[in-house]
């Protein structure tokens, strides 16, 4: 009995997972698949027009340049280490090769987990830093690996490298076809991972991070978790290539994985395109074309091919980056939509409600916080109940923004407790206020530049999943996949709440300014809060937008929220407000508890 | 005691330089916000042009080389580097500012690896003597002189000597001149600027010009003391960075001390501190560096603060 019930969910389970990816199957989808077949016939269809050897070495830099994508495409991280990556795989694998019997593809993961560590490192090193300092400290990064290469014989075997003894490759005899055809191989599962990340709530968190911080971390998105992973798994595929490059070329070349290689697999991605799975093959494949013409003008001029191979790629970049940055796939994948407009894709309902899933009082007390010998905020004491709204007004410099990011956790509190129903938050970081159901939106600013209505609400979302992980993204787990439906659910849910669930699937840069403010509280809704923190609603609202807000707001403290609602606007605080708090100089000048004053 | 001698001496002759390399690095990061990774193959550039005016591209010995020829290599070389330099903030960095840092990043490194490509392209030995323009040999014993038992190279007096003029120099424009003036305005609030009339393009143009050509004139005074490849100025360009994060890009002062202190460090360790830990030697370039990295990632922001 129970065995047919597990088989008649089995078979359910994968007619869902079937046709939910005929439904995510797409032209740019048969494209890639096209794309990856082309790549493993190629040495058998170029007849020895190009050496094996070369042709494998190529697919081993795809995979490190498809790595690195993770880093620089999703997660928008200028990482300039991915060279010191690829060198610390290489030369991991090599030591273990010449002291151990293991098989060679068991050497190169053992490189993969090295360079993974050290990844990891890097990653934790640089997980609060802004781009400046990330480009400076990944780029030292690869310098120290370079230079420690360089000068450290015991760990480089000196200027002739490391001598690798040749080890069967998943019992195959490792000709550089074999090393070729594996490469193809591990290139294509890394960008179709890169294509399922990108789609999955994990690419959505890192898309937000990357186009705006402040945004992304007042809707609790971890950011830090979420770079230290970028870096970890990148570097875990740069140690891969490594690896299996010092088994093809059979000596590990301490030059050869220095500030340059860092350069070129960063050209890789920008020039073939860093959101495009296969952009940074495509890109490999136009460095290799470059290298050709290299060779050329080196014959031209009687000098080595090695000197202008840099050059012309460091001009190609250039040309790209002047062109407005416009990178060969995606240029290419625009172009064919013009032809073929993207199908609709099936409309969806809201199941869930907007409701609370709980009533909880938010208590402030002796709230301080000191910039130098300022206070900025001098003992504010206040309370949010469940189905209120609270105005908290004063004037500009008062310290209503900073309360704000004091009860929200993006800024730390010298003094004073914070608590929502039993658990107490003081010194929480942001993203686990979310978490505990407390949530703030920004003053009007352009939010994630790229995203749409709905993906807006799903980053919201995303803070409630709980099986919504990158390895679970990944194998798209049976229970992952009943999340999405749910996520989906309560994201225009929020949507519908403030009036934009027609818009869903544009994108949000076309939203009016009261869209955007609109769309923010929509955002923050969908993490499924207590405490909403809304901060100057109708920034550039027109007289209309003021009546929906007031419908909106309205709405929310019906609902059960308990609302906290800085504005400059008293017509809408007075409005909606149950009380007003206002603040002179950081301090509490009066509390009303009149209602509609 | 005369090991700690010979020490300083070489220190502060290769920290000089790092120093004065510092000095652009922090320069431009405060007044744009970006690290100009292009920075130290620009001084090569500088330095290699100065080479062509003055001797071309063919083995020389220091005898070769005319006075009046030298000056006007060393003005060719610092006009390029000003043009160079300048044209490279148009080309690659104006564009980005405050919108991409990937643009930014890729660009000024393309800039780099173009310029230094360039410089392999025209000059394939492995490494140059540059003549000399002041004749040290001349003096003390075939231009060393002994100090406390330390034999020191006269060279390094003058390379510090310059280096602390030039400091001083750039130090005084940026205090009493009015383009100084206007680099601070810009470092401090570049909108600001704009409004009371500053063409904050053209003197941030004008900065990563006079970046590179400081630095550059300190390595040709510098550059006759030891055979310079075309790769050195990209090394240079990593030291005066690995200054520039020790003092979180400080002032032009604090900069300049952290490159003449990176100096000195890495000649102790290069003796293995002086003979006690000779297990050092080897590590004297990696441990800076390892210490850069740990301090940029453990130090709060000094300037912008990234949420919000």
């Amino acid at each position: 009995m129970s065995a047919h019930a597990t088989a008649i969910r089995t078979g359910t389970a994968l007619r869902e997972a079937a046709t939910s990816a005929r439904e995510g199957w797409s032209d740019t989808a048969t494209a890639g698949g096209v794309a990856v077949i082309a790549a493993v016939v190629a040495p058998f269809v170029l007849g020895g027009l190009i050496a094996d050897d070369t042709l494998a070495g190529g697919a081993y830099l795809a995979l490190a340049a498809t790595g690195l994508a993770l880093c620089v495409g999703l997660a928008g991280v200028p990482s300039l280490a991915q060279g010191a990556f690829v060198g610390t795989g290489a030369f991991v694998a090599a030591h273990v090769l010449r002291h151990t019997q293991l098989t060679g593809e068991l050497c190169a993961l053992i490189g993969a987990i090295a360079a993974a560590a050290l990844g990891t490192a890097a990653g934790f090193a640089v997980r609060s830093l802004d781009s400046v300092r990330v480009a400076v400290g990944t780029w030292l990064l690869t310098w120290l690996v370079a230079l420690a290469l360089g000068t450290l014989p015991w760990l480089s075997g000196g200027a002739q490298g490391l001598v690798v003894p040749t080890r069967r490759l998943f019992g195959l005899h490792p000709t550089p076809l074999v090393h070729y055809e594996l490469g193809v191989m591990l290139t294509g599962l890394c960008a179709l991972a890169l294509v399922a990340l990108r789609r999955g709530p994990f690419g959505l968190d890192l898309a937000a991070a990357s186009q705006n911080r402040g945004a992304a971390a007042a809707l609790g998105v971890p950011m830090e978790r979420l770079r230290v992973a970028a870096f970890a798994a990148s570097a875990f595929v740069g140690g891969l290539a490594g690896g299996l490059l010092v088994q093809l070329d059979i000596v590990a070349d301490p030059t050869a994985y220095g500030p340059l290689l860092s350069f070129e697999l960063l050209v890789a991605v920008l020039v073939g395109g860093a959101v495009a799975a296969l952009g940074p093959s495509v890109g490999v494949i136009v460095l290799g074309l470059i290298s050709l013409a290299a060779r050329a003008l080196g014959a031209l001029a009687g000098v080595s091919a090695a000197r202008f191979q840099p050059m012309l790629e460091a001009l190609l970049l250039l040309a790209v980056l002047t062109t407005g940055g416009h990178a060969f796939v995606p240029a290419a994948i625009r172009a064919a939509r013009r032809f073929r407009p993207a199908r609709e894709r099936a409309s969806r309902r809201a199941a869930a409600t907007g409701k609370p899933s709980r009533a909880e009082l938010l208590r402030a007390e002796g709230l301080v916080k000191r910039f130098g010998p300022v206070s900025a905020v001098d003992g504010v004491s206040l309370e949010l109940e469940p189905g209120t709204v609270t105005g908290l007004v004063g004037p500009n410099g008062s310290g209503k923004t900073t309360v704000l990011r004091l009860l929200s956790g993006t800024l730390p509190a010298d003094e004073g407790i914070i608590g929502l129903g039993g658990r107490d938050l003081t010194g929480l970081p942001a993203a686990a206020r979310v978490q505990a159901g407390l949530v703030r939106t920004l003053q009007s600013r352009p939010l994630f530049a790229e995203l749409t209505v709905l993906e807006h609400a799903l980053v919201g979302a995303n803070r409630r999943r709980r099986y919504g992980g990158a390895v679970r993204t990944l194998v798209s787990t049976p229970l992952f996949r009943a999340e999405n439906g749910l996520a989906e659910a309560r994201a225009f849910a929020a949507l519908e709440a403030v009036g934009l669930a027609e818009e869903a699937d544009r994108p949000a840069s076309e939203l009016t300014g009261s869209g955007r403010e609109r769309l923010m509280i929509a955002a923050a809704l969908a993490t499924n809060p207590a405490v909403l923190l809304v901060d100057e609603p109708s920034a550039g609202a027109a007289p209309e937008d003021l009546e929906l807000l007031r419908t909106i707001l309205t709405r929310l403290k019906a609902e059960g929220f308990a609302v906290l609602l800085v504005e400059h606007n008293l017509a809408l605080v007075h409005a909606v407000a149950d009380r007003v708090l206002t603040l002179e100089l950081g301090r509490v000048a009066s509390r009303d508890t009149d209602a509609g004053l | 005691m005369s090991l700690a001698v010979q020490v300083v001496f070489t220190g502060l002759s290769a920290g000089g330089v790092y120093g004065l390399v510092a000095i652009g690095h922090s320069l431009i990061y405060r007044l744009t916000g970006i690290v100009y990774f292009a920075l130290g193959d620009l001084i090569a550039l500088g330095a290699f042009v100065t080479l062509l005016v003055a001797a071309g591209t063919q083995p020389l010995t220091q005898e070769t080389v005319s006075g009046g020829r030298m000056a006007l290599g060393v003005v060719a070389g610092l006009l390029t580097c000003v043009l160079v330099g300048a044209a490279g903030y148009f080309a690659v960095v104006q564009p980005y500012i405050g919108r991409s840092a990937i643009g930014w990043v890729a660009g000024t490194l393309a800039l780099g690896f173009a310029i230094h490509a360039v410089l392999d392209a025209a000059f394939s030995r492995p490494a140059y003597v540059f003549p000399d323009p002041i004749p040290f040999r001349h003096v003390g014993h075939d231009g060393l002189v002994t100090i406390l038992g330390a034999q020191i190279h006269v060279r390094s007096f003058a390379v510090i000597g310059v280096a602390v003029l030039v400091a001083a120099a750039a130090s005084w424009v940026l205090q009493r001149t009015w383009f100084g003036r206007s680099l601070r305005a810009i470092a401090d609030d570049a909108d600001g600027a704009a409004v009371v009339g500053i063409s904050v393009e053209r003197t941030r143009a004008l900065a990563f010009g006079l970046a590179g050509a400081i630095a550059a004139l300190a390595v040709i005074v510098a550059a006759p003391g030891a055979p310079f490849e075309t790769g050195s100025g990209t090394l240079l360009g990593l030291k005066g960075l690995v200054a520039a994060v020790l003092v979180r890009f400080g002032g032009l002062w604090s900069a300049f001390a952290a490159g003449l202190a990176l100096g000195v460090v890495e000649a102790a360790l290069g003796t293995g501190l002086l003979g006690h830990l000779p297990g050092l030697a080897a590590y004297r370039e990696l441990i800076p560096l390892l210490v850069a990295i740990i301090l940029l990632a453990v130090r709060p922001l000094q300037t912008r603060e990234v949420v919000e």
